[in-house]
């Protein structure tokens, strides 16, 4: 085969220059991450000792403490959300994949769903603490699990219903083929196929709103003490590091580093449980 | 014969086989001219020609059955393309044994010259009946070439008037035989040349029979005449 | 046109039916009749109507708004195109099994039980049973009968096809749709399958879409010939393929396309 020797140069110099320019992209994107993880590993860890889990958030100007009633709290608010937003989400996203589909109704769900994905936390934040705090009289836990619903409940909604998307027609149409009535084809068959991908939606969702702050700065507030009582201002992860990180005491300082790697490992985690599951779906 | 497939591979395949069937018919339509000229002039050369032919037929009649069986094997024919195979088959079946009775004929004939018998044995009788058929052998090869129906029905009903013939020409030989007993080992190598012309005839009516088959697809083998020309009717 | 000479049974009438895609007309005017306890095959070139008629036999079109039938289609005697007709009580009794494998994400046995608990009620001693029964008659038992907890979709694809028609099968219908069924599958498993078809046929009543003529031929008992959304002759199937009737019929299947 006869090749244009000129032709093939100028072609090989140009996808050179093209892999250089998306490699050093590449390599900028990821020596931030790097020095992102660096900073906080480096500044966190020195926070990290027995304490952390045992104690809970110090008094302005007391040594040591830790930051067990704000890991506590965060974890019955992200609780008390995903045990809300889970049900509401997978359903409303089978009723737009399986049901829905063209009609009206599912159009105008799928642009309200839109917009909230996109629709600033502070704004949810301050419809939440209109609702349900000014009208009560006082924060609380209810209160911020409400706020990160209304984050959670759209991003499981629409990936549920994408997932859902990707199952082929001809399983569908083999369960109607025995005679199942719609609602178990949707359930036990094309659900159950699309299952690893729900997961990995649910997943994504929890770390997204781990870490969400403003919601709860407008909602559940923070608590000093450790407190089980979500009808009340409760501790929390974001809003203790809000609260810390520019304080004047050392050691205020340090805890908000420790909570901010808590919470950067826990979205990591998160993160690679979900591309665990995923790779499975596939692999199948 | 056939009109086009998709595949031009089976349609030459096709077409080869049906030019060597129609190669075998000239050659055994030779093979009986000259078996009637030897009959008729008494010639041991041309019965000797006769003889020489029979190799070519038989390596053709193994080639032509090769070529079928690929065809068949590779093509999975179907409808009418298989009803053409089949038919093309047992064709070639048929034209060989014409051959073969074109040679005994000649081998009759040199014994019949050998044995320095009598020239008032009756076979003229006998070459205008070998002419019959091989008229009606012709017949039936152009028939079969442009798959005429009425044509074939008609070679039918001809091969009836040479079955006539034959049994004549029996009584003939027999009053013959018993006029002068020595002549009965002459008239016995008559008497065989004369069946093999007979089953000349039936040949050819099978070709007939075929040629139904291939444009029909009813398989009249068997059938009585009167029942065959009222359906092709 | 039918051309049945001898006086069978049949489980399926249809009778001028017509079928649209929207504003394209699919089917046109056919009436033929699927003859019960025989193989019934369709053949014809792409876009010829065939999958469609088979698609209306149980009512799967209806899942799709914009698709639409019209005439009668009697299944022992009742018209299945009724709108009040029951669908998911039809497809019980007339199944179907796809061009590709779909085996249901679960465990091989759990495949073949759902379709049977839709209806039934069966205890756990007689549910296993049945399972065994259906993969018996779907010639995968051997081959399955120390994993059935394993995902359906760990089998090769020949096997996930058996594993459908034993899901198919299960359910005990009258009536089995085979549409395409061996297309993805290589030669051998298509050989087992065809030799499936011929088993259960003494028992089930089939009907097949097949674009392999000579699978059309070796399997079935009638033929049907479409083109263009009509059905251009329909017999039994030795005398399509020996001598049929129609001209078009002969080119088709002789191949020779215009």
């Amino acid at each position: 085969m006869k090749m244009n020797d000129t032709l093939y140069r100028k072609r090989r110099l140009t996808s050179l220059v093209g892999l250089t320019f998306s490699m050093s992209a590449m390599a900028v994107g990821l020596a931030v991450l790097i020095w992102i993880l660096f900073v906080l590993f480096s500044n966190g860890l020195a926070a990290l000792d027995g304490h952390l889990l045992t104690s809970d958030t110090p008094a302005p100007g007391t040594e040591g403490g830790g930051l067990r009633n704000a890991i506590v709290g965060s974890l019955m608010i992200v609780g008390l959300t995903v045990l809300v937003s889970t049900p509401v989400g997978i359903l409303a996203g089978v009723y737009l994949s399986e049901y829905g589909d063209r009609s009206k109704t599912a159009e105008l769900t799928r642009f309200v769903t839109d917009i909230m994905l996109s629709a600033p936390s502070i704004v949810l934040g301050l419809f939440v603490y209109a609702i349900a705090v000014a009208t009560v009289g006082k924060f609380s836990g209810y209160a911020g699990s409400l706020a990160l619903s209304l984050i959670a409940v759209p991003v499981v909604m629409r990936t549920t219903e994408n997932m859902l998307r990707l199952v082929p027609g001809s399983l569908r149409e083999a369960a109607f083929a025995l005679g199942a009535p719609r609602w178990k084809v949707s359930t036990f068959i094309t659900l159950r196929a699309a299952k690893s991908g729900v997961m990995t939606g649910l997943l994504l969702a929890v770390a997204r709103i781990s870490g969400e702050t403003a919601p709860l700065l407008f909602t559940a507030l923070n608590n000093q003490f450790f407190s089980t009582n979500m009808g009340a201002p409760m501790a929390n992860l974001p809003v203790v590091i809000f609260q810390f990180a520019m304080s004047p005491y050392d050691n205020w300082v340090r805890l908000a580093w420790a909570g901010a790697l808590l919470i950067t490992l826990t979205v990591l985690v998160l993160n690679i449980l979900a591309r665990v599951f995923f790779r499975e779906k596939v692999g199948s | 014969m056939p009109d086009k497939h998709l595949s031009s591979q089976f349609d030459s395949d096709l077409n080869n086989i049906s030019s060597h069937v129609m190669e075998l018919g000239g050659l055994v339509e030779s093979q009986i001219r000259q078996a009637v000229y030897a009959l008729s002039q008494f010639s041991p050369e041309a019965a000797d020609d006769v003889l020489v032919i029979e190799n070519k037929v038989n390596t053709l009649e193994v080639e032509i059955d090769r070529e079928i069986a690929s065809v068949i094997g590779r093509r999975q024919p179907t409808a009418r393309d298989l009803r053409l195979l089949m038919a093309m088959s047992k064709t070639t079946a048929n034209l060989e044994r014409v051959g073969d009775e074109a040679a005994k004929i000649a081998r009759m004939v040199k014994s019949i010259i050998e044995s320095a018998a009598p020239r008032s044995l009756p076979s003229s009788d006998l070459r205008t009946s070998a002419e019959l058929a091989s008229g009606l052998l012709r017949k039936a090869l152009d028939a079969f070439a442009r798959l005429d129906i009425p044509m074939a029905v008609s070679i039918l009903r001809e091969d009836n008037e040479i079955d006539k013939e034959f049994d004549g020409f029996v009584r003939k030989l027999i009053t013959y035989m018993m006029e002068d007993p020595r002549t009965i080992s002459a008239s016995l190598d008559l008497l065989f040349v004369a069946k093999a012309i007979e089953r000349i005839g039936d040949h050819s009516k099978n070709i007939a029979e075929f040629i139904i088959y291939i444009v029909k697809g009813e398989d009249v083998r068997h059938t009585p005449l009167a029942d065959v020309e009222s359906s092709m009717a | 046109m039918s051309d049945i000479k001898t006086p069978v049974k049949n489980a399926i009438e249809v009778r001028d039916l017509n079928f649209y895609y929207g504003k394209f007309q699919g089917l046109r005017n056919v009436t033929m009749n699927i003859a019960e306890r025989k193989v019934t095959a369709f053949i014809g070139p792409s876009g010829c109507g065939k999958s469609t008629l088979l698609r209306t036999l149980n009512r799967m079109y209806s899942l799709y708004p914009g698709q639409r039938a019209e005439g009668e289609i009697n299944f022992y005697g009742q018209n299945i195109l009724d709108p009040k007709q029951d669908l998911n009580l039809l497809r019980a009794r007339i199944g179907m099994v796809f061009q590709k494998p779909t085996p249901f994400p679960m465990t091989i046995y759990d495949n073949i039980a759902f379709g049977v608990r839709l209806y039934e009620n069966l205890s756990s001693s007689e549910m296993d049973d049945r399972v065994e029964w259906a993969l018996t008659k779907a010639a995968l038992w051997n081959e399955v009968k120390d994993k059935l907890g394993q995902n359906g979709l760990s089998l090769s694809g020949g096997q996930q096809q058996r594993l459908c028609i034993a899901r198919s099968v299960a359910v005990k219908p009258s009536v089995l749709l085979l549409d395409e069924p061996t297309s993805a599958l290589d030669p051998i498993s298509t050989g087992k399958v065809e030799e499936l078809v011929h088993e259960l046929k003494t028992d089930y009543t089939i009907a097949i879409v097949t674009h392999n003529m000579q699978q059309a031929a070796r399997c079935s008992d009638y033929t049907a010939y479409m083109y263009l959304g009509e059905l251009i002759e329909f017999g039994e199937t030795e005398q399509i393929f020996f001598k049929p009737n129609k001209t078009a019929t002969e080119d088709y299947i002789t191949g020779r396309f215009g």
